[in-house]
């Protein structure tokens, strides 16, 4: 049986928010089908923001590998759609994130690239709705009936991202007193949100809610996808459901998605959708944005690209990887300068430690015992020798050679 | 300029202090710079075109030298722009310099859409692509306002006259109302040099002059004007990617609710509003 690929990626969205990795009653829809679903439940992001983040997912490849280069898609990174299309897959991608423009050079190797760029949107709302995206791929995937092709389809949302304006509906569910005009929000946005204003609690308490009700839609989005992917004949094809990177809410003296590297912001969530699995499988084994590539090729049995650096995270019983990396610059943004300092972050096992170039600091953290990292034990553990052997090479390393 | 209305004196008043705010600046230029240190950007169209008026208003009434302008020539001009700074400078007496990145006006024979080989460029040219993230590239079709093109052809251009000319200081022709991006602007700004970036001080005099102010005060002063904007253009670029946006001239559109810049290549602009409207600024 032929079976397409779907990779579904939600922007900003903590994985603590998800049901099935929690307490968390904001996704009934993704817990229900869980029984369907391979759950990765260390998997890392390679950074804590989408510049950071999606050369792994689109490219199996680090940031930082060619250089301090603002967003933009450099030739030497080798795209998933390149590789598939290369094969004879038709490839399709709809998003709304201008980091991934084709005007930054993201859509090589894409047959339908719908970026958004021409679409007006608003302040309160850059980008075009979950529920836009959904009706674009939807008339794609009508008109892919009876294709001979296979297809590798990418979407992408936006809406968990901030400026987090409600939808009055999916408010209700988090807190039915919570009755905030656009404009109210829209002014946490700018007087709390933007200026970083992490003393401002009860501010934060209110955007945390926001966002919690954004998380919410999003689930009702994935239910109307999953409908829609039924109507046009997909009900078996396979979902790949990730997120590029969390979100702060002051876990760690921050907000939105700067360029720590803490849990909240590079542990997200993913999950595999085989309608033909009986039974969910939860994994905690390490894995990387890096292996979704490789992945992807796999289940079309594409030869991986020979410059990726992810693995195939199917058959699980073959994957084998020991730690994952994520790096990001410390003032990171489109006034980023070639002298901003670097973050690198590794975990293997139960541990984690971050190097900050900008104060030269090391931190490492105990996960298992401390999964709120406040502890930082780096330098009274036996282990944080052998963690920076594996950072130290990584540091300036595009500056080096 | 028959349909031109005439103004009340009340908004004549409101022009003259958008005036005197800009000479100010000026003024306040002259007590921190040489103007032998100063460089006018000056590329003929409205904004830039005013900046340079109100400068040399300001040098006329107190006796300050003017500095020399430079113009970028970016191999896609329009023939009225090229005519209208040769005339002005020439009127007005302005030292005109022009900037260019003849390596890659070399590289593609002069010719739009014609492919530059990456590696024909000069060391200077293929170390700022490998900068801007196509380290590896082997060629790109010669278009000024591409991501590439703009970066080499603006940018580098630039720098790359201000380096030669020992030069820090340069005046730009930009306001707050022109796009979203200028909003937080700053009528003086210091760069900071690195590597390939050359520390700069940029002076911006006309920050807070808006568009329907600009045009009050080109028609009320009779100040020239390059002559495409009659033909309803309301912000210039390069030719091959400038649009008009109506049959009518700018100053007789809908200044207030619609684009000043729908007319020019959109992508960069966008792209770079949209990431602003989602924090990243």
């Amino acid at each position: 049986m032929r079976r397409n690929v779907i990779l579904l990626t939600i922007d900003a969205c903590r994985k603590d928010t998800w049901g099935c990795y929690g307490e968390s009653d904001l996704t009934p829809f993704l817990d229900s089908i869980q029984d369907h679903c391979i759950r990765f439940d260390k998997n890392y992001s390679t950074g804590p923001y989408t510049q950071a983040s999606f050369p792994a997912i689109l490219s199996s490849s680090y940031y930082l590998d060619f250089g301090r280069i603002k967003g933009t898609c450099p030739p030497g990174r080798v795209l998933v759609s390149e590789v598939l299309k290369k094969q004879g897959v038709t490839t399709a991608a709809f998003h709304s994130n201008p980091y991934l423009a084709a005007f930054f050079g993201w859509n090589r190797g894409w047959d339908t690239y719908y970026d958004s760029m021409e679409a007006d949107v608003s302040d309160m709302q850059p980008y075009v709705s979950a529920w836009e995206i959904n009706k674009k791929a939807g008339q794609w995937l009508q008109s892919q009936k009876g294709k001979d092709k296979p297809f590798f389809l990418w979407m992408h949302y936006m809406d968990v991202h901030e400026p987090y304006i409600a939808t009055p509906e999916f408010t209700k569910a988090v807190d039915p007193d919570l009755n905030l005009t656009k404009e109210e929000q829209f002014a946490l946005f700018k007087d709390v949100l933007l200026k970083r204003d992490t003393e401002n609690k009860a501010g934060i308490e209110m955007l945390r809610k926001i966002y919690w009700s954004k998380v919410h839609e999003i689930d009702a989005a994935i239910k109307e996808l999953f409908g829609i992917l039924s109507e046009t004949g997909h009900g078996n094809d396979i979902v790949i459901i990730t997120a590029d990177h969390g979100d702060e809410f002051n876990d760690h003296g921050g907000l939105s998605h700067d360029g720590k590297m803490f849990d909240e912001l590079v542990n997200v969530p993913l999950i595999i959708y085989d309608p033909s699995l009986t039974k969910g499988i939860a994994t905690d084994v390490i894995t990387s944005s890096l292996d979704i590539p490789p992945t992807v090729a796999h289940l079309f049995g594409i030869e991986a690209a020979a410059a990726w650096q992810g693995q195939s995270l199917l058959p699980l019983e073959n994957y084998s990887r020991k730690g994952a990396f994520a790096e990001s610059i410390d003032k990171q943004g489109v006034h980023e300068k070639g002298t901003e300092p670097e973050v690198h972050m590794y975990r293997e096992g139960d541990m984690k430690i971050i190097y900050r170039q900008g104060d030269d600091s090391w931190k490492q953290y105990n996960l298992k015992e401390d999964p709120k990292e406040q502890k930082d034990i780096y330098g009274n553990d036996t282990t944080s020798e052998y963690l920076i052997k594996k950072v130290v090479p990584r540091v300036g390393r595009y500056v080096k050679k | 300029m028959s349909n031109v209305k005439s103004l009340g004196p009340e908004r004549i008043k409101e022009l003259e202090t958008y005036i005197h705010i800009s000479k100010n600046i000026v003024r306040e230029a002259y007590r921190q710079f040489d103007p032998k240190d100063i460089r006018l950007v000056w590329s003929g169209n409205k904004d830039s075109t005013l900046t340079l008026w109100i400068w040399r208003e300001t040098c006329k009434q107190y006796g300050y030298d003017m500095p020399k302008a430079v113009t970028l020539e970016e191999g896609d001009s329009f023939e009225e722009v090229e005519e209208f700074l040769k005339r002005i400078s020439k009127e007005w007496a302005v030292e005109l310099d022009v900037a260019s990145n003849t390596d890659v006006l070399k590289a593609c024979n002069y010719t739009l859409d014609a492919d530059v080989e990456v590696k024909l460029l000069n060391e200077r040219n293929q170390k700022e692509i490998e900068r801007i993230g196509f380290g590896g590239l082997e060629k790109f079709p010669f278009e000024p306002e591409s991501y590439i093109g703009n970066h080499l052809m603006k940018s580098v251009a630039l720098n790359t006259y201000l380096e030669e000319q020992k030069i820090k200081i340069i005046v730009q022709g930009l306001r707050w109302d022109e796009h979203p991006v200028r909003a937080d602007d700053a009528y003086f700004e210091h760069i900071q040099g690195e590597e390939l970036q050359p520390e700069q001080i940029r002076i911006r005099p006309i920050l807070h002059i808006s568009e329907r102010s600009l045009w009050d005060i080109y028609h009320h002063w009779e100040i020239p004007f390059v002559s495409l904007y009659a033909q309803g253009y309301r912000s210039l670029g390069v030719k091959s990617t400038t649009k008009k946006l109506a049959e009518i001239p700018a100053w007789e559109q809908d200044l207030e609710n619609t684009c000043e810049r729908a007319g020019r290549r959109q992508d960069k602009e966008q792209a770079m509003a949209r990431l602003r409207a989602l924090g990243y600024m």
